[in-house]
């Protein structure tokens, strides 16, 4: 340890694979042991009745997940689409393009998720007239805009923040060579700010993912709704506790790769 | 007196199409002052409690014990992956009807006190990231020199980790306590009494969304703010002057 | 000097030391008077750093037998006994050695406070003369993020004399400086060595070891190459190593060395004519 009066030296850590890493992460050998439970327990005709009642009613929370999903990666496409123009606008020469830009940032950062979620939700309406037709505006894209706001202010900052991140030397050498500010952004600074942007914007996108969860409490048919649902209906207290830790568990299975994968991804920026 | 102000500020906004007159019925007027009272002691209770959690958490990774830190380095793990709604349901829905299963009624543990409890170990997590990673800033060569003039090492951590520690990860800390100001919402999901929940009680009834929304964020922003105003403060009040910032 | 039965304040005997798989310290002899400044020479990597931590006991080596002042540092086991030793033996690192959340008085004190248990008065007054003879005192209250290299080294050094140690180390102390810098902090050293406290430096300045030194030590690969008086290592070493060595220093740290007698040598011609230790 750090503060240990005498260090002795670290041994070497020995080196493998993929395929031999991932079988020795805990993780995974967890999930080979419950998928080797669930294979004995249906080869003997034993499955307890909770998790038969698990079972049948897998594949309504594999669509609640689905939903969760799709919420957030539109979510993030529109948030990172408006949020890099954000970005780019308080950047901008124009001090009151950045001051109408910063605004923008502060007022979507710093209000709760859930706050903007009910926002969108009640306050839009329910249907939308375009172009002469009723169109019905459904509450989960509600969602998507009310996830993205947030999502487009922290772009905007993660951008704002590689950005800046980038050595002004750079960008002096590369105007002492002549070139335009859009051809110094386009060719030397945009590349080099994607590589650091990256691991915020895959944290922002875990957090986003877990956001979602905050769908099923205006209505939206989701994994959370789900499994209320389900739980309801079941009406047994050994189910309900399988079934919201069985939504732990799928919402861990698909977040934590992402963040392995963005840690990762860290350390191998970190290492230029 | 109060009565022709709340007539005012009725009046003041009726142009603007704004609503408020849910503030002349005396009722919902206390229910929202209620709430706003409620949401001031969540943050009042989680920020202290979730600082805490972090030193715990942060002391547990980095010591070296395996039996303590693999455990609680796999519940970092499913804190920091999963939605703090469904934690949040996970705990009062099952863990609570566990315990008054097991108590037999008369669980002393309150919603109030779930969603604190919550709240606080899912901040106190990514405190003690901070931590760990101002613990790590901590030059190693600066601990060397600790060691040298004869520091034990309970005194390398109070005198030396510790101090820089905590200023390395002070910003980190301070971000994290404004998220959590604003995930105390979410404490209405389980009918918590806070400013949110009064909303969606006076909204059902009075139709007036918009409205509430917008002195809710209002609440919000002024506690993050005076957050992040405490979180200046005590920065300055800990530079190390000429330490590059 | 004569052999004259008294121990030597510091001895290393054939010390061993490895991390993980590599060895650093290769059997390494080194004694060290009371009252002697002793310089170790070598370079990058030979294992200077690894022998003066293990005289302070921050690393422990596999075999061998460390002794410094009587107590064999080698056999300490407790944290009281390490730190026993350590208000003996005081240490200059290279960088980053001051505590930057506390001003220089505060650095000087803590350790005399905390670890001697010395009241804070009496621990200000003895700060504040160490100060003076570093020429700090003018900058008791300054932050070491205010202070520039040198400075922060002066303090540094009067900080590790707080304890009245018997014996103090240096490590490269002059390495991370500007070259401006560099000259205050060797004149501090100059002066610690004439009133009489035992030092050992490893150091890169070849100029300020051979006029300090008594004894200098030159290591390569973790072993002790060669060891003697500065005026034969300097002037006319034995062992080829140590010729290569001072030939591929000189040209970089003695630009600014005036000329000075060489001692005849059987040296290619190239060289004569300029600075050479040879």
């Amino acid at each position: 340890m750090a503060n240990d009066l005498v260090l002795n030296g670290t041994p070497a850590r020995p080196s493998g694979g993929v395929l031999p890493a991932l079988l020795r992460d805990p993780w995974f050998v967890l999930l080979l042991a419950l998928v080797a439970l669930g294979v004995a327990w249906a080869a003997t005709g034993t499955t307890p009745a909770a998790v038969l009642a698990l079972w049948h009613w897998s594949p309504a929370l594999l669509r609640g997940l689905g939903m969760n999903i799709q919420i957030s990666v539109l979510a993030m496409a529109l948030g990172t689409v408006v949020g890099l123009v954000v970005g780019a606008v308080s950047l901008s020469p124009s001090a009151l393009l950045r001051r109408v830009a910063r605004a923008y940032v502060l007022l979507f950062r710093n209000a709760p998720i859930l706050v903007l979620v009910y926002f969108t939700t009640y306050v839009f309406p329910f249907e939308v007239k375009v172009a002469g037709w009723y169109v019905p505006f459904p509450d989960w894209i509600k969602v998507v805009i009310g996830l993205g706001l947030p999502a487009s202010a922290n772009v905007a900052e993660i951008f704002r923040g590689a950005i800046q991140s980038i050595p002004s030397a750079q960008w002096e050498a590369a105007q002492s060579l002549a070139f335009r500010r859009t051809q110094i952004f386009r060719t030397i600074v945009l590349p080099q700010c994607v590589r650091r942007m990256l691991p915020s914007w895959m944290n922002l996108t875990a957090s986003i993912t877990m956001s979602t969860s905050l769908a099923s409490l205006v209505g939206v048919h989701d994994l959370v709704d789900t499994a209320t649902v389900a739980s309801n209906t079941v009406a047994s207290s050994d189910f309900t506790i399988l079934v919201y830790f069985t939504l732990l568990a799928l919402f861990f299975a698909y977040c934590y790769p992402i963040a392995r994968w963005t840690r990762y991804l860290e350390r191998r920026y970190d290492n230029t | 007196m109060t009565a022709t102000l709340l007539q005012a500020w009725v009046d003041v906004f009726r142009p603007l199409g704004l609503n408020y007159s849910f503030v002349q019925d005396p009722a919902e007027l206390s229910a929202f002052g209620h709430g706003l009272l409620v949401t001031l002691q969540l943050c009042a209770w989680t920020i202290p409690v979730s600082l805490l959690f972090g030193v715990l958490i942060a002391a547990a990774l980095t010591s070296n014990r395996p039996w303590l830190a693999r455990p609680l380095q796999a519940f970092v793990e499913v804190t920091r992956n999963t939605p703090t709604l469904v934690q949040l349901y996970c705990a009062f829905l099952v863990l609570n009807m566990l315990i008054t299963q097991k108590l037999g009624g008369g669980n002393p543990i309150t919603p109030f006190a779930w969603v604190v409890i919550v709240v606080a170990l899912h901040k106190g997590v990514f405190h003690a990231e901070a931590l760990r990673a101002g613990i790590e800033a901590v030059p190693s060569v600066t601990m060397e020199a600790a060691r040298s003039l004869a520091f034990s090492r309970r005194q390398i951590l109070t005198q030396v980790q510790l101090p820089l520690a905590v200023r390395f990860a002070l910003p980190a800390l301070v971000n994290n306590l404004v998220d959590l100001v604003k995930m105390t919402a979410i404490a209405s999901a389980i009918a918590v009494g806070d400013v949110t929940y009064e909303s969606i009680m006076i909204w059902s009834h009075r139709d007036n969304v918009l409205e509430l929304l917008l002195l809710i964020l209002l609440y919000f922003g002024l506690l993050t703010w005076l957050v992040s105003v405490a979180g200046r403060w005590l920065e300055d009040r800990l530079r190390m002057p000429g330490y590059g910032q | 000097m004569t052999t004259h039965e008294i121990n030597p304040l510091v001895s290393l005997r054939d010390v061993h030391l490895a991390f993980g798989d590599t060895e650093v310290l290769k059997g390494i002899d080194v004694e060290v008077r009371q009252g002697q400044a002793v310089s170790i020479i070598g370079p990058s990597g030979s294992g200077k750093s690894t022998i003066l931590r293990c005289i302070t006991g921050l690393l422990r080596p596999q075999r061998g037998a460390i002794e410094v002042g009587g107590v064999r540092v080698d056999g300490l086991k407790t944290e009281s006994d390490f730190i026993a030793l350590r208000k003996r033996v005081g240490f200059v690192f290279q960088q980053y050695n001051l505590f930057p959340h506390l001003t220089v008085l505060e650095n000087l004190v803590i350790s005399p406070v905390k670890v001697g248990g010395q009241p804070r008065a009496q621990a200000e007054a003895r700060a504040r003369e160490l100060l003076a003879k570093v020429r700090m005192e003018h900058k008791e209250r300054a932050y070491p993020g205010e202070l520039s290299g040198g400075q922060q080294q002066r303090v540094a050094i009067a900080r590790a004399l707080a304890l009245q140690p018997e014996l103090i180390l240096f490590d490269e102390v002059t390495s991370a400086l500007d070259p401006e810098m560099v000259g205050e902090v060797l004149t501090v050293i100059r002066d610690l060595v004439q009133d009489g406290l035992t030092c050992m430096l490893v150091t890169h300045e070849m100029r300020f070891a051979e006029e300090v030194s008594d004894t200098v030590y030159f290591t390569e690969a973790g072993r002790i190459v060669e060891a003697g008086p500065p005026s034969r290592i300097f002037d006319a070493p034995h062992s080829p190593r140590t010729r290569a060595f001072l030939q591929r220093s000189s040209g970089a740290s003695h630009a600014r060395r005036s000329a000075r007698p060489a001692a005849p040598e059987p040296v290619a011609a190239p060289f004569a004519g300029q600075e050479v230790y040879a």
